[in-house]
C-alpha cells in the first residue's frame, strides 16, 4: 500500500509582473483609443446649445436635425451615390488589373509599382495634382466629372490590393478543367470564375465604398457646389461650432462601420470557401 | 464509342515533338505512337516531361517543334475546347461550386447538347463509375474516391477520343489507390477507350498499362508492355527506375553462340544474356534482379566457372515480411543482394553464414555500356 500522494508544489509565474505590466499597458492603449470615440457618443445626446461638456440633460434632437436638414440629406445622397460609382467603377478595373496580372506579362512588376503608388502620395499633394490636372482639362469642379474621377483615382489601388490575393489563390486548374470540357474563355469567367470570387469582389466594393465615403482632402480641392459629407462636416466645424457635429459624427461613424463590418463577414465566408 | 473506331489503329501519333523553357529541353524530340484502345502509361521522375507530353497532347502547353495527331489529324493548331481529348487534372480539379451532376453536365452543356439527352448521359455516366444517387451531393459532401469517380465521370461523359490522366491517385492513400487501379482499368477495358496515363509510380504503371513509355530528361527512354520493360530493360536508366537490381560492370570474357555471354567482374564471372552481341574485353553492364538471385545455405562451388553461381557470405538480412533480404559478399567480386521468398529455409540463414548465391543465364541482362 501506496502512501497517499502529497499534492504536487505549487509553480510560481516567473513573469508575472510582466504579464501585469503588459495587461495595463494594453488597457492604456485601448482607453487611448476608444476614449475620444466614446466622448462624442456621450456628447451627441447633450441637450446643450454649446459643443462639449458639461452634460445638461439627455435629448435626441441633434439627430433629428442631421437627419431632416436638406444640407445633410444632399450631402449624404451625395457621398452615397458617388461612394456607390466609384465603388463599382474601382472595382470593376481592379478585378480585371487583378485577372490580367495572374499571366506572365513584360514589365508586370514596373505596371503594379506604377498601380500602388498613388497611396504613397499625400493626400494635399494628390488634390493639388487633381486641381491643376482638371484646371488644364477645363473640366468644372462636379460631383460626377471631378470627385468621381478622384474618388476612383483614390480607390482604385486598395480595391486591387484587396482584390488580388485572391485572385491569386484562385485555382488556375480549375480554369482549364472547364476549357478543357469545351468552354470558351468568356464561359470560364462566366460559370468558373466569377460564381468563385463573387464574395471577394463584393466584399472590395464595399471596402472601398468606405474610403470614399470617408475621403476629404482631395475632394475638398475638386469639390463644386455639391458637397460630400467630409466636406460638409469640415465647413461646419470652420463656420461654426455646430451643436449637432457629435451627433453628424457618430452617424458618419455608424454607415462607415456598418459597410466595413459586412464587407469583413463576407470576405471571411469568401475565404473559407476558397 | 462509335463502332467504326477500328482497333489497331493509331489514335495519337507523336512526331518529334520537342517543347523547350528557355535553354531547358523538357521534351527532346519525341516521337512514338499510341493505338487506339490502349491503356499507355508515361513513366519517368519527376521533370521527366511526362506531365508537358501529357499537358501538350491536352492542348494546355504548345510544343515548341514537332506534330501530334489526333486520329490522324493535327491537333497544333486547336485549343484544349475543341480538341477530341478529356483530361484528368493532378488535383481533380472538380467545381466547387456545383453538385456532382452539373459538374458532370458541364462538358455536355458546353457543347449545348439539349437537356434531355444531357440528363440521360448523365445518369449513365455516373452509373459507369458507380455513382447512382450522388447526383445532387455537394463536391465537398463526398469522400475522395467519390471524388475521383466524379472526375472521371465528368470527362468520360464527353466520349472523348482520347482520355489524358495526370497522376490522379497521387493523392490517395494505399489501399483507395490500389482500389482506383483496377476501377480505371475496368473502365478503360469496358469501353475499349484509350487512355493515356502520366505516373511516376512504377507499380502502378506495370499494374495497369498495355505499354508504357520510361522517360528521362525530356526523352523517351523505352516503349514496351511492362514485362518487356521489366524483362529485358534497355539501358541503365530503365534498368534501376524499375524494380531493384544489381548493377555490376565487367569485361567480356566470352561470347557464346547460344547468345548468352560471360563477363568478369573482379573475378567474378557471371552469366547472362546479351541484346547485342559484344567483341571479348568491351565493357557491359549487368542487371542481376535481386528477385531473379536464388540463396541457399552451405553449398560447394561445383559449378565454378559457367557463371550461374558463387560461394558468399551473408553480412545484412532484412526482413521485409513478404521477402527476405540478403546481402552477401562473394569471396571475389561485388556484392550481390539477393530477394528471396520468405520461406522456413530462407529464415534459418542467418547473417555471416556461408551460401551459395546462383542465378539463370537467361534471367541475368547484359547491356552494352
Amino acid at each position: 500500500m501506496m502512501a497517499p500522494e502529497a499534492p504536487p508544489p505549487r509553480v510560481r509565474d516567473p513573469y508575472r509582473f510582466w504579464r501585469a505590466a503588459l495587461l495595463g499597458y494594453a488597457g492604456i492603449f485601448f482607453l487611448f483609443l476608444y476614449l475620444p470615440l466614446i466622448v462624442i457618443v456621450v456628447l451627441s445626446f447633450n441637450d446643450s446649445d454649446a459643443t462639449g461638456f458639461p452634460m445638461r440633460g439627455l435629448t435626441l434632437k441633434w439627430y433629428t436635425r442631421v437627419l431632416t436638414t436638406p444640407d445633410m440629406l444632399a450631402a449624404f445622397a451625395n457621398s452615397a451615390s458617388v461612394g456607390a460609382v466609384a465603388a463599382i467603377l474601382s472595382t470593376g478595373l481592379a478585378l480585371l488589373l487583378g485577372l490580367g496580372f495572374r499571366h506572365e506579362l513584360r514589365g508586370k512588376s514596373a505596371v503594379l509599382n506604377l498601380i500602388i503608388m498613388p497611396i504613397l502620395l499625400p493626400g494635399i499633394v494628390g488634390g493639388i495634382v487633381l486641381l491643376v490636372f482638371f484646371g488644364y482639362l477645363g473640366l468644372r469642379s462636379e460631383l460626377w466629372t471631378t470627385v468621381l474621377v478622384a474618388h476612383v483615382n483614390y480607390v482604385l489601388p486598395f480595391a486591387f490590393l484587396t482584390l488580388y490575393p485572391r485572385l491569386h489563390r484562385f485555382d488556375r486548374s480549375l480554369e482549364e478543367a472547364a476549357m478543357d470540357l469545351g468552354a470558351r474563355p468568356w464561359a470560364i469567367f462566366r460559370h468558373i470564375v466569377w460564381p468563385l470570387v463573387r464574395p471577394g469582389v463584393i466584399a472590395t466594393a464595399m471596402f472601398a465604398f468606405t474610403l470614399s465615403f470617408d475621403e476629404f482632402i482631395r475632394t475638398v480641392f475638386v469639390t463644386g457646389y455639391e458637397r460630400t459629407i467630409p466636406v460638409l462636416f469640415w465647413l461646419l466645424i470652420v463656420d461654426e461650432i455646430a451643436p449637432h457635429l457629435p451627433a453628424m459624427a457618430v452617424v458618419i461613424i455608424l454607415v462607415s462601420t456598418a459597410v466595413s463590418l459586412a464587407a469583413f463577414l463576407i470576405g471571411r465566408r469568401a475565404d473559407r470557401s476558397a | 464509342m462509335p463502332a467504326d473506331k477500328a482497333k489497331n489503329a493509331v489514335a495519337v501519333a507523336i512526331h518529334r515533338v520537342s517543347k523547350r523553357f528557355g535553354s531547358v529541353a523538357a521534351l527532346d524530340d519525341v516521337s512514338f505512337d499510341i493505338m487506339r484502345g490502349e491503356f499507355f502509361s508515361l513513366l519517368g521522375p519527376s521533370g521527366c516531361g511526362k506531365t508537358t507530353l501529357l499537358r501538350s497532347i491536352g492542348g494546355f502547353e504548345a510544343p515548341t517543334a514537332g506534330d501530334i495527331q489526333i486520329d490522324g489529324q493535327s491537333v497544333l493548331h486547336l485549343a484544349p475546347y475543341a480538341r477530341p481529348t478529356n483530361m484528368i487534372f493532378q488535383h481533380l480539379a472538380l467545381f466547387p461550386h456545383m453538385n456532382v451532376r452539373d459538374n458532370v453536365a458541364f462538358g455536355l452543356r458546353m457543347k449545348r447538347t439539349d437537356a434531355a439527352t444531357t440528363a440521360r448521359r448523365v445518369e449513365e455516366a455516373l452509373a459507369l463509375v458507380r455513382l447512382e444517387g450522388y447526383g445532387d451531393r455537394g463536391i465537398d459532401q463526398i469522400s475522395g474516391g467519390q471524388k475521383q469517380r466524379v472526375a472521371m465521370a465528368r470527362a468520360l461523359v464527353n466520349d472523348p477520343a482520347v482520355l489524358l490522366l495526370d497522376e490522379p491517385l497521387g493523392a490517395l492513400d494505399l489501399q483507395l489507390r490500389l482500389q482506383m487501379q483496377v476501377e480505371l482499368r475496368r473502365l478503360q477495358r469496358q469501353l475499349g477507350a484509350t487512355f493515356v496515363f502520366v505516373t511516376h509510380d512504377q507499380g502502378e504503371a506495370m499494374a495497369m498499362s498495355d505499354r508504357i513509355a520510361v522517360m528521362n530528361s525530356g526523352r523517351i527512354q523505352q516503349i514496351g508492355t511492362p514485362a518487356e520493360i521489366y524483362e529485358r530493360p534497355v539501358n541503365r536508366f530503365v534498368a534501376t527506375f524499375i524494380g531493384h537490381a544489381n548493377l555490376i560492370e565487367g569485361r567480356v570474357a566470352e561470347q557464346r553462340a547460344d547468345g548468352t555471354a560471360l563477363i568478369d567482374v573482379e573475378g567474378l564471372r557471371v552469366a547472362g544474356t546479351a541484346q547485342a552481341l559484344a567483341a571479348p574485353g568491351a565493357s557491359m553492364l549487368a542487371v542481376m534482379r535481386y528477385e531473379k538471385l536464388q540463396i541457399e545455405a552451405g553449398g560447394n562451388a561445383s559449378v565454378a566457372g559457367t557463371g550461374t553461381s558463387t560461394l558468399a557470405t551473408v553480412s545484412e538480412k532484412t526482413y521485409m515480411g513478404a521477402a527476405l533480404r540478403f546481402v552477401c559478399r562473394p569471396g571475389v567480386g561485388p556484392t550481390l543482394t539477393v530477394d528471396a521468398p520468405n520461406t522456413e529455409a530462407g529464415r534459418a540463414i542467418c547473417e555471416g553464414d556461408s551460401v551459395r548465391v546462383s542465378w539463370a543465364a537467361s534471367e541475368i541482362n547484359l547491356l552494352a555500356e
